[in-house]
């Protein structure tokens, strides 16, 4: 089902719990009451049609309008593109971390490759930290200015310098895979590691992880599909305007 | 036997998702990637490995881009999605998939692909654990080496480290070398304390 803003926002929930951590993610909380879409985004100032469309696309994997994503300003996406790297970090990462920290403490016989996999994650962890990062710092801050130049009137050669020493594309072919020891982790414990006695821990584990992927998946399309696109167009239009001078 | 893949395009997302939900019933076939537009084509070819490609005949209006699909996969590989019943045009395409088809029909042209595919795959009867050779090979993974060492350790080419690697990859189902590692010591390939002094 695709929403629309006078689907009220309880009946979001029950219809995919998984949706909170996106809420969550604009600053809208539980306690609705019969509050629709649309009235809860207005009281929490945020766009109603940006977020009826990151929702939905989260929702629904074959639902990705990424021409009408594409529309919306870029200080938007990567406000929202730098609240889900929040979402790992505080809240997704430390919560996995704690199931690896009790599956080690409450194992004798095998707390030797428990405290393997804990450093495994470790490492993920700090990839994970790294990768965010330079998205935070280098990438997305270069994308507002690209796009403040392309509002401007007048293209500045300030920015031309900046497009010469970095562009979209550069970040598309450092943009590293991030997934990939996430893969290994789901497969070792799906596959290979002893099963311990409590076996809830690990089904949590499992769980957290197939969450955390799939959340990265949502996240990287909509840099690789609506981000980066965007920008390239954006670059592409300043160029012609700069070289008509 | 490997999982079957496929990358779809079709400008309509009825045909689209129409195919993904006959793929699905499929076992152990999926669509890796899908394309609404020409210009996302070539993105999808260059960077994943897929065994067919199920494309709208319209592609053959692209001329350029058709030429670049027939370099880069076989005649068996492709799959055009026709929706006329003149099909005197498309000698490109190994199978053609009819608007007018039934499930039952579809499924049986993409199972008999994928079949053959399979068939045609070098290792088709290794068992999923690895071989004593590719339990060498690991072990030095595990241990640290790059693929220039383990090739002069054990005296072969770097290519066929290369080679035993991908085949490890694709049969334990782990791609990175620190995930090869807890693979290794899990199973008792090397022993926990030998990566410690690396």
């Amino acid at each position: 089902m695709i929403l629309t803003k006078n689907i009220k926002m309880a009946d979001v929930i029950h219809m995919n719990y998984h949706t909170l951590s996106v809420l969550n993610r604009f600053g809208i909380v539980l306690g609705f009451g019969d509050k629709t879409i649309e009235e809860t985004c207005k009281e929490k100032n945020v766009d109603v049609n940006f977020f009826l469309e990151i929702l939905n696309a989260f929702i629904d994997k074959d639902y990705f309008p990424k021409k009408h994503l594409q529309t919306f300003s870029v200080g938007l996406i990567t406000e929202y593109l730098s609240k889900t790297h929040a979402f790992y970090h505080q809240v997704k990462v430390p919560e996995i971390e704690s199931l690896i920290n009790e599956m080690v403490d409450s194992c004798y016989t095998q707390k030797d490759t428990l405290i393997l996999l804990k450093r495994f994650f470790n490492d993920y962890k700090q990839e994970l930290l790294n990768h965010t990062q330079r998205e935070e710092e280098v990438v997305y801050p270069y994308t507002l200015s690209i796009e403040k130049a392309f509002n401007q009137e007048k293209i500045d050669t300030s920015i031309i310098e900046l497009m010469e020493t970095y562009s979209i594309d550069i970040f598309k072919t450092e943009h590293d895979d991030i997934e990939e020891k996430l893969y290994d982790l789901k497969n070792i414990i799906i596959k290979y590691l002893p099963q311990p006695k409590d076996v809830r821990l690990c089904n949590r584990l499992i769980q957290e992880l197939f969450i955390l992927e799939q959340d990265l998946n949502d996240h990287s399309r909509i840099e690789d599909k609506v981000l980066v696109p965007k920008i390239r167009e954006m670059e592409k239009m300043i160029h012609q305007r700069f070289a008509k001078y | 036997m490997r999982a079957t893949s496929f990358i779809l395009y079709s400008p309509s997302y009825i045909i689209r998702k129409g195919l993904i939900s006959i793929i699905d019933k499929m076992h152990d076939a999926h669509i890796t990637n899908q394309a609404d537009s020409f210009e996302e084509i070539p993105e999808l070819i260059e960077t994943k490995e897929t065994d067919f490609l199920l494309l709208d005949t319209n592609i053959l209006k692209s001329t350029n881009l058709f030429k670049e699909i027939k370099n880069k996969y076989g005649k068996n590989q492709l799959i055009a999605i026709s929706n006329s019943s003149n099909n005197q045009n498309l000698s490109d395409f190994a199978e053609i998939i009819n608007l007018t088809d039934s499930q039952a029909e579809i499924l049986k042209k993409l199972n008999q692909l994928s079949g053959n595919k399979n068939k045609l795959d070098t290792a088709p009867n290794i068992p999923d654990e690895i071989s004593k050779r590719e339990a060498d090979i690991l072990k030095e993974i595990a241990l640290g080496y790059s693929n220039k060492e383990i090739a002069d350790k054990l005296f072969i080419s770097v290519h066929t480290v290369v080679t035993h690697r991908k085949n490890i990859t694709r049969k334990l189902g782990i791609k990175t070398a620190p995930g090869l590692t807890i693979y290794a010591i899990i199973n008792k390939i090397i022993d926990i304390n030998d990566t410690e002094a690396n």
